[in-house]
């Protein structure tokens, strides 16, 4: 049997931060891809004591349609997702996304579309599916 | 716990603007959509003709956007740099001159006509200023540009010298207030950014939040409004009526 350790009680957690965001992206992109992305940048903006402190993790991911006149962009992906972070680092996290420009030599960019304290709030306010 | 994290801090949401774009419509278009509330569409001096001021009318019909007129000078010697200026004061809002090299960025700074000096520290190890342009450039208003794509296009190893230039500039601000303002520079939609994530990534230049809110939001509409009036101000202080 795995033992699993008991749940710590809520005074004790670290308190979290959802964010929301679109990334643009030319070309397929999965889930590995986008966690590898943020985490790189991270790494190369504020190092591993830095980024140490993040506690980064890529909750959800939704891909989506580009706008409505997409025919002259066929490869254009859009996705939105929701990151989650420690309060105290959600300037830090926030400041590490638009540094992202490049992926395996193509054009990619995120946006923020707003922070919130729950998944559902995130996803009712920001995400609009 | 720490006092600043972003949903704290809530200002006017709704006038951001970025004096540096070279564009079509399009990317116009997705920057309304990131919330900018007015843009500069700006061309090189050489591309400057009536092609590009056609293509101004037509953008600026579309939208619901402050639009305004921006010419880029690029020069070699002071010389240059005052003919360009002389030559396209009268034609644009906004006149804007890409330094680089400590000659232009001292002519630039000393001239009132000029609106923006661009990357002062292109192609420099340090700043490209000292306490001595600045003053100049705070008496004669004219304002320092941070140049997001240029942090953004350098490669990752050389980044951090960006970013203790950008620091350095801070300082030197501080102490004489020249104005500052952080453009995009952006020529696709890939290098365009919301306000809110460059108030985010600028706290990494050393700027606080309320600085980095004045860089992309106040002084630019001070530079548009003062280039509104340029031509009623006879000298310092005197205006027609």
């Amino acid at each position: 049997m795995i033992q699993k350790l008991k749940i710590l009680p809520p005074t004790i957690r670290d308190k979290k931060r959802y964010i929301a965001f679109e990334l643009i992206f030319h070309g397929e992109i999965g889930r590995e891809d986008v966690i590898s992305m943020v985490l790189d940048a991270s790494l190369y903006l504020f190092g591993a004591n830095g980024a140490g402190k993040f506690d980064l993790w890529i909750v959800k991911l939704w891909p989506c349609r580009t706008g409505e006149d997409n025919t002259e962009n066929v490869n254009e992906h859009k996705m939105k997702g929701i990151l989650r972070c420690r309060r105290e680092e959600v300037d830090s996290v926030r400041a590490v996304l638009p540094t992202i420009t490049k992926f395996r030599g193509k054009n990619v960019v995120f946006h923020t579309l707003g922070i919130s304290g729950t998944i559902k709030s995130a996803t009712k306010n920001f995400i609009k599916l | 716990m720490q006092k600043n994290y972003s949903s704290r801090i809530n200002f006017d949401k709704s006038k951001f603007f970025d004096l540096h774009m070279h564009g079509d419509k399009e990317l116009i278009n997705e920057a309304e959509r990131l919330g900018y509330a007015g843009i500069a569409l700006t061309s090189y001096f050489e591309d400057y003709n009536n092609d590009f001021f056609n293509e101004f009318e037509e953008i600026e019909q579309s939208t619901n956007l402050i639009l305004k007129k921006c010419i880029e000078i690029s020069c070699k010697n002071p010389e240059e740099l005052k003919k360009k200026v002389q030559k396209s004061r009268k034609k644009v809002d906004i006149v804007m001159v890409r330094g680089g090299d400590l000659k232009v960025n001292r002519a630039a700074c000393e001239d009132r006509r000029v609106d923006v000096l661009s990357q002062p520290y292109r192609s420099r190890r340090d700043t490209g200023l000292n306490h001595v342009l600045a003053r100049k450039a705070a008496e004669n208003n004219v304002a320092i540009e941070i140049n997001l794509k240029f942090f953004l296009k350098t490669n990752l190893r050389y980044r951090y010298q960006v970013i203790s230039q950008y620091r350095h500039i801070m300082d030197l601000q501080r102490k004489f207030e020249f104005p500052i303002i952080i453009t995009s520079n952006s020529n696709s939609k890939y290098d365009l950014r919301t306000p809110q994530d460059i108030i985010a990534l600028s706290k990494c230049f050393g700027m606080t939040i309320e600085e980095s809110y004045g860089a992309i939001s106040t002084t630019p509409e001070n530079i548009i409004e003062i280039n509104d009036n340029r031509s009623i101000f006879v000298i310092d202080g005197v205006k027609t009526i």
